[in-house]
C-alpha cells in the first residue's frame, strides 16, 4: 500500500469520498464481480435473453431478422427502421414520442446487415410502458401513405446523402464477397434504385414477415426475469407466430472480387479476406484483429499495432482491421480511408504487413500484446450494452448461443505465432475481395496490391 | 374549426334521420352542385392550412378526378349552363373523400395542442 504522505491532497481528497473509499476498503485480492452473461430464456413463444446488474435504468431491445440480408426487395429494411415508432393503430408518433420524454426514456431504431434493432432505454420502474411500447410497434403500426410521403422518405434520402467513401467501400466489398444476402449494402445509396420497390405498402408486407415470433428475440440489459416474464406475455401475444410471407434466406457463400467506385472527394479502400462467423471459433482471426489494430489505445500516438505504423508512413491515411461476424459468415476486413496517395500507399504497406505475419515475422512480444488486445475486445464486446445487446439477440435469432466468454477466452490463450502464420498464409492464398472507392487514377488494382481475386 | 352541426345528434336517432334523409337530399339537390358534376367535399374552402394538408395526402387520382371536376365547373359557371342530366353527380358518387382526411389532421392538431398543454403529475 502507498503511504499516505506519498499522495497529493488531491488524491487524499479522493479518497476520503465514498466511491473511493469503497475501492481502497477491497483488498488487492478480492476479485471484481463478474458481470451476468445474457440469459436465454423462452416466455410465450418469444425467445428472451435478460441480464440484471441491479442498476437503476434499463435497455430493451427487440432484435428482429430483418436486416439488409434478409430484405426481399431494395431498401426495405431501412423503409422498416424509419417506420419504428410511426402511428399505431393505439396511438399518434408524436403520443408515443412525447409520452417517452415524460418518462425520461430515449427511443431509437437501427439495423445491422442481420438485425432491425428496436431500443428503448428507461428506468427500471418504466418497464411495463416500453414493453408494451415495443410489441405495439412492431404488430400494430399502420404504415401509412402521408408518414411514408412526409417523412420516412425525407429521412432516408437525408441519411443517403450522408453516406460516405468508406461505407460504400465496405459495402462494396461485402457485395463482391458474398454477392446477394450479405451483400446487399448496408445503406442504400443515393444512387441506388429503390424509387420502385420502396414504398409503404411493400414495408408493411415486410413488416408482416419479420416481426413473427420466430423471427424477433427480445433482449433485456437490467431487467429482472420476474418483471419480463410478467409484461413479455400480455403485451407481446398479440404478435403473429407466422407469416404468409417469407423472408429472403439463402446460405452465404463467399465469392471474392474486385469493385472499383469512382466518387470525388473521399477515397476508401476496403481489403476483405473470409472471416470468422458469430459462432464459429477462430481464434486466430480475433488475435489477427487485434495484432492488426489500427485504432489507437493511447491518447497522443497513433499506437503500436501494425495498421498504426502503417498509418504513421502515410499520414493522411487511416487503417485499421476489423472481423465483421454474421450468423453463417464473416468477413475479415482491413479499411482505409485518406486521401488518395496515403491510401494508396496505406494499402500496399497493409498487404505487405499481412504477408509479414504470414511469413512468421512477427516477435513474440507482439502476439502476446495481440492476444491481451483480443480478450479486451472480446469482454468489451459482453459488457457494453450496445453491441452486446445486439450480439446477444442477432444470436439468438439465428438459433446460436449466446456468447459464451469464459470459453472464447481460452482458446485465445491457445493461440500462438505459428498459428497466426498459418491463419494469416490461408488468407493470402484464398481469393480476397478488394473494393475502391474514390480516385481510381491513383488507388491501386487488387493485383497491383498482390492480393488474389 | 368546423361550424357546429346538427348530424351527429340526428344520426344517433333513427327516427329523427328517417325523417330528415329526405329533405336532406332534396337540399343536396336543390344545392346545385350536383348538377355542375361536383361533389359535396369539392365545396371546402381551400383556404387553410389543414385543407391543404388534407388535399396533399389526397391518393394522385383523387387529386387528378377532383381537379378536374372543378375546372369543369368553373367553364360550366363561366358558360351560365348545366351539364347534361346523365353527367350529373349521382348521390351515391357524393361520398366524403377529402372530409375524413380532414378530420384526421383537425384531430392530430388537437393532439398538439393538448400534448404542447398538458401537466405533468409526478408518479415517482
Amino acid at each position: 500500500m502507498i503511504s499516505r504522505s506519498a499522495l497529493s491532497r488531491g488524491t487524499q481528497l479522493a479518497l476520503r469520498s465514498s466511491g473511493a473509499a469503497k475501492i481502497a476498503q477491497r483488498g488487492f485480492a478480492a476479485a471484481a464481480s463478474e458481470k451476468a452473461s445474457y440469459e436465454p430464456t423462452n416466455i410465450a413463444g418469444v425467445k428472451v435473453a435478460a441480464r440484471d446488474d441491479g442498476g437503476p435504468t434499463t435497455r430493451l431491445a427487440i432484435v428482429a431478422k430483418a436486416g439488409t440480408r434478409y430484405e426481399t426487395l431494395p431498401g426495405l429494411t431501412v423503409g422498416l427502421e424509419e417506420f419504428a415508432f410511426k402511428n399505431t393503430t393505439k396511438r399518434s408518433a408524436l403520443r408515443i414520442t412525447r409520452e417517452s420524454e415524460l418518462l425520461g426514456g430515449q427511443l431509437s431504431a437501427y439495423h445491422t446487415r442481420e438485425a432491425l434493432v428496436l431500443q428503448a432505454n428507461f428506468l427500471r420502474a418504466d418497464l411495463p410502458y416500453f414493453a408494451e411500447l415495443l410489441a405495439e410497434v412492431i404488430s400494430q403500426t399502420r404504415y401509412t401513405t402521408h408518414e411514408f410521403r412526409e417523412e420516412v422518405e425525407g429521412v432516408i434520402r437525408y441519411k443517403q446523402s450522408k453516406v460516405d467513401a468508406a461505407a460504400i467501400a465496405l459495402d462494396a466489398a461485402h457485395s463482391v464477397a458474398f454477392h446477394t444476402g450479405l451483400g446487399n449494402p448496408l445503406y442504400p445509396t443515393a444512387s441506388t434504385p429503390i424509387g420502385p420497390y420502396l414504398d409503404e405498402s411493400n414495408v408493411a408486407t415486410y413488416a408482416s414477415a419479420a416481426y413473427t415470433k420466430p423471427n424477433i428475440s427480445v433482449v433485456a440489459d437490467g431487467a429482472s426475469q420476474a418483471a419480463l416474464s410478467k409484461w413479455i406475455e400480455p403485451f407481446f401475444k398479440d404478435v403473429p407466430s407466422d407469416s404468409q410471407v417469407k423472408l429472403e434466406q439463402s446460405a452465404s457463400k463467399y465469392y471474392g472480387g474486385e469493385a472499383r467506385i469512382a466518387k470525388i472527394g473521399a477515397n476508401a479502400v476496403v481489403i476483405g479476406f473470409p472471416g470468422a462467423s458469430l459462432g464459429a471459433s477462430q481464434p486466430e482471426v480475433a488475435v489477427l484483429v487485434g495484432l492488426l489494430g489500427g485504432e489507437s489505445n493511447v491518447k497522443w500516438s497513433p499506437g503500436f499495432s501494425l495498421l498504426s505504423k502503417v498509418a504513421a508512413s502515410a499520414p493522411g491515411a487511416h487503417a485499421h482491421a476489423a472481423n465483421f461476424a454474421y450468423s453463417d459468415a464473416g468477413l475479415f476486413t482491413i479499411q482505409i480511408s485518406g486521401s488518395a496517395p496515403h491510401v494508396r500507399k496505406a494499402a500496399e504497406e497493409s498487404v505487405k504487413a499481412l504477408k509479414s505475419i504470414a511469413e512468421g515475422g512477427v516477435a513474440q512480444e507482439d502476439v502476446v500484446k495481440a492476444v491481451a488486445k483480443a480478450r479486451f475486445n472480446l469482454l468489451s464486446l459482453s459488457e457494453t450494452s450496445g453491441a452486446g445487446l445486439v450480439h446477444a439477440g442477432a444470436n439468438l435469432i439465428s438459433g446460436g448461443q449466446p456468447l459464451q466468454v469464459a470459453e472464447r477466452l481460452k482458446a485465445l490463450e491457445s493461440v500462438t505465432g505459428d498459428k497466426l502464420k498459418a491463419a494469416a498464409k490461408a488468407l493470402l492464398e484464398g481469393k480476397a475481395s478488394v473494393a475502391s472507392v474514390g480516385d481510381l487514377h491513383v488507388l491501386p488494382f487488387a493485383e497491383e496490391l498482390g492480393l488474389k481475386v | 374549426m368546423p361550424a357546429p352541426s346538427l348530424a351527429p345528434f340526428i344520426r344517433a336517432r333513427p327516427w329523427l334521420s328517417k325523417l330528415v334523409t329526405p329533405v336532406a337530399n332534396m337540399y343536396s339537390n336543390a344545392a346545385g352542385y350536383r348538377q355542375m358534376g361536383l361533389r359535396a367535399d369539392d365545396l371546402i374552402s381551400e383556404e387553410n392550412e389543414n385543407v391543404l394538408t388534407a388535399l396533399k395526402r389526397l391518393p394522385a387520382k383523387e387529386s387528378y378526378d377532383r381537379i378536374y371536376r372543378i375546372r369543369r365547373a368553373t367553364q360550366l359557371s363561366l358558360q351560365h349552363k348545366l351539364l347534361p342530366k346523365a353527367e350529373w353527380t349521382k348521390p351515391e358518387e357524393d361520398v366524403p373523400y377529402l372530409g375524413p382526411l380532414l378530420a384526421q389532421i383537425e384531430a392530430e392538431q388537437k393532439e398538439v395542442e393538448q400534448l404542447d398543454t398538458l401537466t405533468v403529475i409526478k408518479a415517482h
